[in-house]
């Protein structure tokens, strides 16, 4: 990649060059994208673990930190869900198969897999929240016998904005005591299914504290109704799991714009416990 | 090795032996102005500076420096790193700015080591100088530098009147002094004793700043109303960023100007500017400004200590003189220590 041998390491802060060999339209919005390095060995050595980010660019545009939404249980490509937001959004959403993508990472820590096993899962996620535990809810799926009980709670404001349709219609329901729970905000005439937001009640009708890590991703605000609702039904603060989010640049610690008190989202985050967030100062 | 002597007379030959095998980095005067720049020898180095209005972090933090260049028209996008410094010799830094450099190793020399640092950082030699005198804003003291010391530098000059005193404080400063060991004398054993008397009055004029307790203090001031009645006056210019030591938030940038062949590159960036944490979406964690200025200090006097065990400030004084609105990082310091 490099053809300069005058530095001693490369930097972490150059990419490297991947191609997008599939592109998936979830919905009008958002597209996924499977992508695989061109260089042999990067993706074999990427090491991610579930709930890690990676740094996405098209050179010319910019960077961007994207959560890889694909277990590394699922070999052999990475995948990213991409909502078209801002300027870097918008130019990876007019890609085609078979264009260039750089990448480099992966960034942050990752959810708590290896703590959570022998329990049951309890995943709240709001539209395009979906995308980080997805990484989660494939690895516990994909290594079925170490979890217990999984229920998937998905709520998002229209039919066509829930993402991943082929997941949580055809593929996770069919998995072994792993559940499906989704809800629109408001009547669709797609939907026959639940109108209205997540709420403890219908929750606590599949679930309960006992033995259960309970984990959710959404909107800001979705996510301090839900830590609310996790506290009720009687979890621990260290046990209730989410993720942070902050504009990032660097994904390596130095460039000083993420962080939350003497935290970096990049490095220390983006997933954090209750106890966690509750020691970090309110600007977030 | 033993501490030596060189004649004042002597220093532009010694400069011109170095800039001979390195790329010298010294204080001349520019307009009236100090800055550090790179020399082709000792003409023109000003060594009874105060300090230079911008840090020497420029040479290990540029405030903008190519990463790589790419061509987006070809179809394997072979990027090409940025090529390397030359070996360097920053000449004539101050202690509070060599303490600056320890402070962005914590930083650049952590975790994902970052190589466009480190690859300057290996390659220069510090010969830091020390101070006589002080500005009436210098407040080093208060983080435990001391004006005859300087940590971190490979080489200490101290100005003895009509001589320096040299002092090797590392293989790569005594390497150095090993190019011109025919323009050093022996130090008669009175260098020391004469670089305390030299530096006292630097040591004792500055400001008198006391860091105790200011820490724990912080830690349950995040909701304090002096952010928002001290952040009032702040015009968001981001001087105060741009002229500090210790400051090293940067932004990543791609630039192609309208051309295929483009360049990714990295700039510094202030906390104070509201884009700084604005992201697509509009997610604005850092809002206004009493959220911005909030950041800058806590960052220095708080979050920095938590992260890497010491304190982001130095005592240099630009911040403070040169705001134009005086928000002065030793007012607010004191201001913590009064309120309740």
């Amino acid at each position: 990649m490099c053809e300069c041998k005058t530095r001693e390491v490369a930097s972490p802060l150059l990419p490297h060059i991947a191609t997008v060999n599939k592109i998936i339209q979830e919905n009008e919005n958002i597209r996924s994208y499977q992508v695989t390095f061109d260089e042999p060995g990067i993706l074999e050595n990427f090491g991610n673990l579930p709930g890690n980010c990676g740094m996405l660019s098209i050179l010319g545009v910019g960077e961007g930190m994207i959560s890889i939404t694909s277990s590394p249980t699922r070999k052999g490509m990475l995948e990213f869900s991409i909502a078209k937001v801002g300027r870097l959004t918008t130019a990876i959403s007019e890609l085609n198969e078979g264009d260039k993508i750089a990448i480099r990472g992966p960034y942050g820590n990752n959810f708590p897999f290896e703590m959570m096993k022998g329990k049951n899962l309890l995943i709240i996620a709001g539209g395009i929240g979906l995308a980080p535990v997805r990484s989660l809810i494939d690895y516990a799926l994909d290594n079925r016998d170490d979890y217990g009980r999984v229920d998937i709670f998905y709520g998002a404001r229209t039919y066509d904005l829930l993402t991943f349709k082929y997941d949580i219609f055809d593929r996770w329901p069919k998995i072994k005591d792993t559940h499906v729970h989704i809800t629109l905000d408001a009547p669709d005439p797609k939907w026959d299914g639940r109108i209205g937001f997540i709420t403890q009640d219908w929750v606590e009708e599949s679930c309960s504290a006992e033995n259960t890590i309970p984990v959710t991703c959404g909107p800001p605000v979705m996510i301090n109704i839900m830590l609310k609702l996790f506290k009720k039904m009687g979890f621990k603060d260290e046990d209730i799991i989410t993720t942070l989010e902050m504009n990032m640049r660097c994904g390596v610690g130095k460039c000083g714009r993420c962080n939350i008190g003497d935290r970096y989202i990049c490095v220390d985050g983006p997933v954090f416990n209750l106890a966690q967030i509750q020691k970090l100062p309110p600007e977030y | 090795m033993a501490d030596k002597t060189i004649k004042k007379d002597q220093v532009k030959t010694m400069l011109n032996k170095i800039a001979q095998s390195n790329q010298l980095i010294a204080p001349i005067q520019v307009d009236g102005i100090t800055l550090f720049k790179p020399v082709q020898s000792g003409e023109g180095v000003v060594l009874d500076y105060q300090n230079a209005l911008v840090p020497p972090k420029d040479y290990f933090f540029p405030q903008s420096e190519k990463m790589f260049s790419y061509d987006i028209t070809d179809p394997s996008w072979a990027i090409k790193l940025a090529e390397g410094v030359p070996n360097r010799v920053l000449f004539g830094a101050r202690p509070c700015d060599v303490k600056s450099i320890l402070l962005l190793d914590k930083v650049f020399d952590a975790e994902f080591r970052d190589d466009f640092y480190l690859d300057k950082r290996n390659k220069t030699t510090v010969v830091a100088i020390s101070c006589n005198e002080c500005r009436h804003t210098c407040f080093c003291g208060a983080f435990g530098i001391s004006p005859g010391e300087a940590e971190g530098a490979d080489v200490l000059l101290t100005d003895l009147g009509d001589k320096y005193l040299v002092e090797a404080l590392t293989d790569k400063g005594v390497s150095l002094l090993a190019n011109f060991s025919d323009l050093l004398t022996d130090d008669d054993g009175s260098g020391k004793a004469a670089k305390e008397k030299a530096v006292a009055p630097a040591k004792d004029k500055q400001m008198k700043i006391d860091m105790e307790g200011v820490k724990a203090k912080l830690d349950n001031m995040f909701d304090h109303p002096m952010w928002a009645t001290e952040s009032m006056r702040c015009i968001g210019c981001g001087t105060c960023t741009f002229v500090c030591p210790t400051c090293h938030c940067f932004d990543i940038v791609d630039f192609n100007n309208q051309s295929s062949v483009g360049y990714r590159y990295r700039c510094a960036d202030s906390c104070q500017f509201a884009n700084f944490t604005r992201a697509a979406g509009g997610h604005q964690p850092r809002p206004s400004k009493k959220e911005r200025t909030r950041q800058r200090f806590m960052h220095k006097l708080r979050y920095f200590v938590d992260r890497y065990g010491d304190f982001g400030c130095v005592g240099c004084g630009r911040c403070l003189e040169k705001c134009p609105v005086n928000l002065d990082i030793a007012q607010i310091i004191n201001k913590v220590k009064e309120v309740g």
